[in-house]
Order: C-alpha cells, then structure tokens, then sequence
C-alpha cells in the first residue's frame, strides 16, 4: 500500500467511526440545547439500541453470519429494523425524562446531571444481569460486496452506513428548521421563557427532544451492530464519551457543529491509530478538546442560540 | 459458596468410602483443603476438577494408600453469584478457614489466578501448601513478588500447569519454526494478563530472529481496531499475535477476518473460549492459532484409563485441567505416604517440603517442581480453530483442533 491508499483506506475508517459518533454528538446535543442538561445516560441508551436491533434481526430469524439477504428482503428488514429500534429507544429516552428528569425540572443545580449518570448504570447493569457479560455475535444480513478504490477497500457495509447516517442526520436538520415543532424547539432553545410566554408548550418540546436524541442513539446502535457485528453491554461508554467530546468539539447544542464534531473525531482516531499508536488514541482526542475549549471555548462553531442567562 | 451442609456431605461421602473398605478405625484422619469456582461462570469446569480431586482420594483411600490415614476433604467455593465468576474476596475468607482448620495439611486449587493472588499471603502465612491446577499468572511463584506472595519465605503455591512465561515464548517458536514466519505484530489488551504474555512472546520472537513490526495496545473497551489492522495490513506482516482475553479479542478477531484475512493470527489460552466461538463466531475465528499451559492430555492414550474411569463414575467427559487437577491430588497423596512412611507426623512443614521434593509419576508424566513451586515440565500445546460443523458451534473441545506440543525455548 502507498501512503495515499493507506490515507485513503484510513480516512474510510474514520468516517464510518464518525457516522456513528455524529448520530450519538446529536442526542446530546438536542437535549443541551434545550435543558443544558448533559445527559450521560444517553451513552447506555445506545448500548440498549444495540440490543434491541440484535433482538428485532433475530425475530427476522437472523443470527450469526449464516443469512444473506438482498434487494428488497434486505430493504424491508433494515427498514423494520431502524423503525423498531428507534421507537423502542426514542421510548426508552421518553420514559427517562418522564420518571427521572421531569420531577427534577426545578431544582436547581447539578442533580439533573447526576440522575442521568444513575441511569445510565442502571441500564448497563439490567443488560449485564439478565442478557449477560460476554459479547453477543450480531446478525450480519448483508452481502460482502468490496470496491477497490485506488489500494483502498470500500466495502457496501460502509457506503450504507453513511448513506443512512446522512440520511437521518439530513431528515433530522430539516426537522429542526422547517416543522413547526422543530422551531419551537429552536425557540425553547434560545429562551424558554420567551418561548412559553409566545405560546410554545416547553414540555412538549423536551419531550421531544429525548424522543429524536434516543431514536437516533437507538439507530446508532443497529449501525454499531451492522458494522461491528457484535454487541455487548460494555460498548456505550467509549462511544458515547468520544460522541459526548464530539459535540463539544463542534459546539454543544449546535446541531451541525455535532455532525462535524464527529466525523472530526472518527478522522482523529483512524489517522492516529495510523501514525502514532491506537495505545494514545484517548490522549490524542482528549488533548484535542482542551486545546479547542482553551482557544474556542464555545467550540469550533460555537452555539447558534446565544446563552439563555 | 458451599453451605455448611454441602461441605459436610462432601466430606461425609469420602469418610463413608474410607470406612467401608477398612478395618482400621483409629486411622488418623489427613484433611485436605479444596478451593473452586463452584459458583458462576466456570461451575462446569469447577464441577469436573472437584470430581477428578474427590475420585483420586477416594482411591487411595481404599487403596490404603498411606497406611494409618485416612483422607478427607475441606471442599469450598471461591465463586460468588455477585461477582458471577470467582471472587477474589471469597477466596481470601477460603483460605483463612483452611488455614484455621489444623487438620488441613495441604490444598488444591484454586483454579483462577485473581483467587491465587487473594490466598496466598495467607496460606504462605498458615504455612499450608496448595497446587494449582489451571492458574498460570507467573508472579504468584516469581521470587520477585515473595514478599508479596509468599511472605512467610517458602514457595506454597505450585502447579500441575506451566505458566504464561513459557506460554508467550514456546508459541513464538512455534510460528518461527513451524509456519515459518518471519515479520510479525504484537498487540495486547492492556490487562496484566494480556501485556504480561505479550512481552514474553515479542522477547522470544526477536531472540528467534523474527522482526517485530510494532507492538500497540488495545483499549479492551473501545469498539474499532480498524485503524490498527489497517496499519497491520499496510506493513505486510506475515503473522498476527494477540496477548489477551476475549473482551477484546472477539472485536480483534472480527475486524481482523475483514482487513487481514490472510495474515496468520495468534494468541495465549485467554483466546482459548466458548466466549470468542460465540462473540466472534464462524468464519472469522478460523485458523486463529492459540495455546494453553499445560499438555493435551484428553487425547493421550495415556489419559484413557483415567477418562475411561471417569466417565463412567461422573457420566461427563473430563478437559485438560481435569487431569491436572487429579495430577496434583497424586502428589499430595504422594507426598503424604512420603512423610508418613519417614515415621514423622503429617504436618503442614513437612507435606511442603515433601511436595517441593516431589518426583511423581501422573496422567502428564513425572511431575516435579523448580526452587519456585513452577512445574518443572514446562508444556505449552498448540491448538487451531477449525470449523467442526457436526459438533455444537460453541464446544471448545470440538472446534479447537489440537496441533502439536510448542517447541520448547
């Protein structure tokens, strides 16, 4: 391989890593933009959403890496797949908010933010003690098919994860422009009592910010498990902490700044596992963070709502 | 862990078959410690090492083997439904009862090195021995850690197993002089583990004039290893070795069947489970190479009376560690009718030494120990994955072709 393919092949890395990094940086930052809650437990509703999407295939009699389907089968269980996980997660973020956040709306401080962090091990311990410790094989339905691109390999698995990541992450963009909710949202954003006083229902509107941030996780998840074809009640921490630095890096409760952020953070792990040692793949990332909070602190892109104090 | 009961029964049932066979009801009775992980993820294994352990006394005991005496066991459990697995904690509380029992002269076990760093500054401090049959962490026996592990100044802690020290190193004799490679790359989990039998494997690869490519570490939590095996694929190794468990070992060897498909692949007995047939599953675990510490016994015809035996008292078939574990119950009974022949009581001091002195002939061939409590026998087998499809998918024994003993460094 020349220095170019292996550049190329990395940069395919990365953004595959990224894909699946920016749909997380999303979920938290819908919620921040709108509660400037950092809400950890959204790290093990991914871990769940991988569990869930394991479940659907397997409904579909799919496991291990036995079935291959194409054309339309392929189209119809990945449609069913993404729907099911993301209702069920978008569910799951739904039922948080309304049993642990919500009663917590009016106090003041960090107690929001620790609640989330108690959620959070409590989903990785329920899918530890009744599904397991070891990893689970997850169904691979899709045919191997690999493009040479100059030295570099491009396999379908990744071409259709960026294609659904951008799809989702565009449905999501239009969402928050253009529907009406999607501009209460924006609103709520920028001041919440503004926004309530012109008529805006808050609640509705935080409801459905968990309800979008989870469903994304959840498809984030069914991507982990088509990607890496396994699952395991372990996977949200690195992931979503690496998301979470994402959507800081590119400006939290910044929605596009999310979409870069991540892919910024896939592309800094490949290129660093590449030419200095996947050993420093955390300090690499993390150093990065620092120095663009220390220079830029409101991110690379900055928030679009201007802080609501 | 066992209730009181169970232990009781467990004793009971060899006090029955001593007494059945004998005339002598004054024999004195010789107590023998057992530590397991009964309880959680390894009860299966654990089950058949107490059957094998049970089956060996009960002999000797109707062999008369130690005139005068008569042995019993003192069988506990270091696994905990907590902890799901053994339990460092409760294996530390098993050794304190062994070692306040004064009738306990020697033990066997445990099965896990995390329970074998727990006990043995107690059982170095109540002078007791025990022989391992499956623990191969080499600083529990190294003297750089005796002040650690043995503070009382003794080895106790020895093996029917070899350690990971020869683990690493036989299997990069293997690949030097069995498949011929020449340019390889070392990667490891980050656990003590993982680095520990890394670094001995890369020592010996260089001293065997292989070129180490590089050597990275994984984060055992992290999801992508693309990167890495990119860098690996770019660097044409010919060989893969990976020091670790399955934690990260099955992401390893899935990523790895993608980018590599063609590289050789290897690592220590941590890739030797059900877990990574089951995580990573067919066809990306194929061919990977692993080892364990200890010879492949089930196989050997030397081994067919005892399975023979075995099978038709437990109704299972017993695993390599199986007959480990009845290896080291013939030197505790060897040691024993040693002392008790010498016309000296059976105490803890003297069972040492004589366990440190052994010269045993076993299912394995003749044990005997170095200065440290390590088998002197230093066997690594080499097994490879190979796709058994009339066998569950699952079954380590089936889809784990052995190969051949690792060449000897």
């Amino acid at each position: 391989m020349t220095t170019f393919d292996l550049l190329l092949q990395q940069t395919i890395n990365g953004l595959s890593l990224g894909a699946m990094y920016a749909l997380l940086a999303l979920g938290f930052t819908l919620v921040y933009g709108i509660l400037e809650l950092i809400n950890f437990s959204h790290f093990n509703v991914f871990m769940v959403g991988s569990f869930v999407a394991l479940f659907v295939l397997q409904a579909f009699g799919l496991s291990g890496q036995e079935v291959i389907l194409t054309g339309l089968p392929l189209f119809g269980v990945l449609l069913v797949a993404f729907i099911g996980t993301m209702l069920f997660s978008g569910a799951l973020g739904l039922a948080i908010e309304r049993l642990c956040l919500r009663p917590l709306r009016n106090v003041k401080g960090p107690a929001a933010m620790i609640t989330t962090i108690g959620v959070s091990y409590i989903l990785f311990n329920v899918i530890l003690l009744t599904i397991g410790a070891d990893s689970k094989n997850f169904p691979n339905p899709l045919p191997v098919i690999r493009w040479k691109l100059a030295g570099a390999t491009l396999d379908f698995r990744v071409v259709l994860i960026w294609a659904i990541a951008l799809l989702l992450m565009a449905a999501l963009y239009i969402f928050v422009q253009r529907s009406r909710i999607g501009k209460a949202m924006r609103a709520t954003a920028q001041d919440a009592e503004a926004a309530r006083m012109m008529g805006v229902e808050v609640d509705k509107v935080i409801v459905m910010a968990f309800f979008l941030g989870s469903a994304l996780a959840g498809a984030g998840g069914l991507i982990f498990g088509l990607y890496y074809n396994f699952t395991s009640f372990i996977i949200g921490f690195t992931a979503g902490l690496r998301a979470f630095t994402a959507a800081v890096l590119g400006g939290i409760g910044n929605v596009p700044g999310a979409m870069v952020g991540g892919v910024l953070i896939g592309l800094i792990e490949a290129m660093g596992g590449q030419f200095i040692a996947t050993a420093w793949t955390d300090v690499i990332i993390f150093s990065i963070l620092v120095l663009v909070l220390v220079f830029k602190p409101a991110g690379l892109f900055g928030r679009i709502a201007p802080s609501k104090s | 862990m066992l209730t009181r009961r169970q232990t009781f029964f467990a004793t009971t049932a060899l006090a029955a078959f001593g007494a059945a066979g004998t005339a002598y009801a004054a024999d004195k009775v010789i107590k023998i410690g057992v530590d397991l992980s009964l309880t959680g993820a390894d009860s299966q294994g654990a089950n058949r090492v107490k059957n094998a352990i049970v089956m060996a006394f009960n002999e000797a005991n109707e062999a008369h083997a130690v005139p005068g005496h008569r042995f019993e066991l003192l069988v506990t459990d270091d696994g905990t439904a907590t902890a799901g697995q053994y339990d460092p904690a409760q294996a530390a509380t098993n050794a304190r009862k062994m070692v306040a029992d004064r009738e306990v002269v020697a033990a066997i076990g445990p099965q896990m090195s995390g329970a074998g760093k727990a006990m043995t500054p107690i059982l170095s401090q109540g002078g007791l021995a025990t022989i391992t049959p499956s623990s191969t962490n080499p600083d529990i026996s190294d003297p750089k850690f005796a002040e650690q592990y043995r503070p009382a100044g003794k080895p106790i802690y020895f093996r029917t197993v070899t350690t990971d020290a020869y683990q690493g190193p036989n299997m990069a004799n293997f690949l030097a002089e069995k498949l011929k490679v020449k340019t390889v790359y070392v990667l490891d989990d980050s656990g003590a583990f993982g680095v520990g039998v890394a670094d001995s494997f890369q020592k010996q690869a260089e001293a065997k004039g292989m070129k180490v490519l590089g050597r990275d570490r994984l984060d055992p939590k992290a999801a992508d290893y693309t990167a890495i095996l990119t860098k690996i694929k770019s660097l044409n190794a010919d060989a893969l070795y990976y020091g670790g468990v399955t934690l990260a070992g099955v992401k390893l060897a899935k990523q790895a069947y993608d980018i590599i498909p063609n590289v050789i692949k290897s690592g220590p007995d941590g890739m030797r489970s059900s877990d990574l047939l089951s995580g990573a599953g067919f066809p990306a675990v194929e061919g990977w190479y692993t080892s364990i510490a200890a010879p492949h016994l089930t196989e050997d015809t030397k081994a067919a009376k005892f399975i023979e035996a075995f099978k038709q008292r437990f109704n299972d078939s017993p695993d390599d560690y199986t007959i480990t574990a009845y290896d080291a119950a013939l030197v505790i009974i060897d040691a024993v009718k040693r002392v008790a022949a010498a016309g000296k009581p059976v105490t803890r001091a003297d069972i040492r030494d004589a366990i440190q002195t052994a010269k045993v002939s076993t299912i394995q061939g003749t044990v005997s120990f170095d200065a440290n409590g390590d088998l002197a026998d230093r066997t690594v087998s080499v097994f490879q994955i190979k796709k058994d499809t009339s066998k569950p998918l699952t079954d380590i024994d089936a889809q784990y072709k052995y190969l051949e003993v690792a060449p000897q460094s």
